[in-house]
């Protein structure tokens, strides 16, 4: 990997973070990716499958692609099926592309920090373990599973052994399960970005700095919306300081847009502030999130060859298959077709 | 001393080979390998790539070419009556650096330029010529010029006549 500098501010560029140089070494993955991305849904399919009257037609809509589901076997079970499928399949193709094992390693941990949350949410409430834990993370579910039910977290690597231990004390300071998750975040969010610095990659940098500014964005309006107390619960590591946030919070959801004038966001904080004031409603916040992180990775056009655009890849197809879960499971519930049209970004 | 100079003037010419031969190889790596990824999900598009393909190649022949008159050159002077001297194999060494140089560094970007084309062509196959062939042909320009020069240097030198 080039050197590179990382440790860039908000003010060094426009609307997305420098996504880095070529890297030739990824001359055949990148062309491979770009063929697959011809294949991807394209967003008139997710608004048609809004717009179909009703659950049959939209999942009509996927019957023709990768997506469609066997014929006789249309309950959601077997549609949920098709998707880890795909899901599977996708990261599978990651990991086969890419040369840099420690990146693969890293997008693995995601799986690790999930199943750490669900193995300590039920062991520090005195449940069951369990042993429903994914399989694509770097620590095995029986491996996780063993662990817990030992007590012994010397098994497990550094990063979920840390996590582990800050989230068991965070969540004895008042034995609420929600500060486990905050300290999960927290410790995942700056294990990202550490690991990007150490492997030189200033698109990973950029990449987890924005999708830790996307989550205190998020964070800010959900609080501001509940008028919670709790304001120690945003993220390090962002290209904007939590302070910034806190401030956010004094503020009017009128003058939210206006505190993020010098900044990347502010477009996407009014429309979900102003939509969040009218409707009560998240719907076009996290619309407005994915849509941002979405532009973000697609900028990774301009490099002919590197891991940033099989990263690229990996991430809007994940996009790609939530988009298509969220569009059927409104519509198996039928809810307002505006609604699910506000939500897709 | 002669053999100096002939030692001199067969470096120009070997240059001439192996630096535009090499830019040519790593061309054709960079944009074969960008090519054989598309290929795996689109085969169809096997003849629209073909050609972004080989582009990069061209500067090895021009370097061949230019090795080969280099070559007859040498030859022509040591059969001459007054034979190779340190001069005339200065010139020929000279005239053989700009296909040499042109060479290398313009088929390595011509490869690169190649590879960006072919992922266009992967999502827009209409562009393939519009944009893919004529911009690397744009990078190709440079490697000509570079061969006209060596060309002409070598033209223009004047061997005597024959012992």
């Amino acid at each position: 990997m080039p050197q590179v500098k990382l440790r860039q501010s908000i003010l060094e560029f426009s609307t997305y973070p420098p996504v880095g140089d070529d890297d030739w070494r990824y001359a055949f993955a990148t062309a491979r990716v770009r063929a697959l991305e011809t294949q991807m849904l394209p967003r008139a399919t997710f608004q048609d499958m809004a717009n179909a009257q009703s659950f049959e037609n939209a999942l009509d809509m996927l019957s023709a692609g990768q997506y469609a589901v066997p014929k006789g076997a249309a309950g959601f079970a077997d549609i949920e099926e098709v998707l880890l499928q795909r899901r599977a399949e996708v990261r599978e193709l990651f990991a086969s592309l890419m040369i840099d094992e420690s990146i693969v390693e890293l997008f693995k941990s995601r799986d690790d920090f999930a199943n750490l949350r669900l193995a300590l949410r039920r062991a520090l409430t005195d449940k069951p373990v369990g042993a429903d834990y994914s399989p694509s993370g770097n620590v095995a579910p029986e491996v996780l599973e063993q662990a817990f039910a030992e007590e012994n977290y010397a098994v497990l690597p550094g990063y979920v052994r840390r996590a582990a231990e800050a989230a068991t004390i965070n969540y004895y300071q008042d034995k609420d399960v929600r500060r486990i998750d905050y300290e999960i975040d927290r410790l995942q969010a700056l294990h990202n970005i550490d690991e990007a610095r150490r492997l030189g990659s200033i698109f990973l940098d950029g990449l987890f700095r924005t999708q830790v500014d996307l989550t205190n964005i998020r964070t800010l309006l959900r609080l501001k919306f509940t008028e919670s107390e709790q304001i120690d619960v945003f993220l390090d590591g962002g290209f904007l300081e939590p302070a910034f946030y806190k401030h956010g919070l004094d503020l009017g959801y009128e003058a939210i847009g206006n505190l993020f004038f010098a900044t990347p966001y502010q477009h996407l904080v009014e429309v979900g502030a102003g939509y969040l004031a009218s409707n009560k409603s998240f719907l076009k916040t996290e619309g407005q999130c994915d849509r941002h992180l979405i532009g973000l990775l697609k900028s990774t056009a301009q490099i002919t060859a590197g891991p940033q655009p099989i990263i690229a890849y990996l991430l809007m197809k994940e996009h790609e298959i939530r988009t298509i879960r969220l569009v059927l499971t409104a519509k198996k519930n039928s809810l307002d077709t505006r609604l699910i049209l506000d939500r897709i970004a | 001393m002669s053999q100096i100079a002939i030692g001199i003037a067969f470096l120009g010419a070997a240059m001439a080979a192996f630096m535009a031969g090499i830019g040519s190889a790593v061309g054709i790596g960079i944009a074969g390998r960008s090519a054989t990824g598309v290929l795996t999900e689109k085969p169809e598009r096997y003849g629209q790539l073909f050609l972004q393909v080989v582009l990069p190649g061209t500067q090895g022949f021009y370097g061949f070419v230019i090795a080969f008159f280099a070559m007859g050159k040498i030859s022509d002077f040591i059969a001459s009556a007054a034979g190779l001297g340190i001069s005339d194999a200065l010139a020929v060494f000279s005239a053989c650096l700009p296909i040499a140089f042109a060479g290398l560094l313009s088929a390595i970007h011509q490869g690169k330029t190649c590879a960006a084309g072919i992922l266009m062509t992967a999502k827009r196959p209409e562009m393939a010529v519009k944009a893919g062939v004529l911009y690397a042909a744009m990078v190709e320009v440079y490697a000509v010029l570079g061969f006209l020069i060596s060309l002409l240097i070598l033209l223009a030198i004047e061997v005597p006549a024959a012992a």
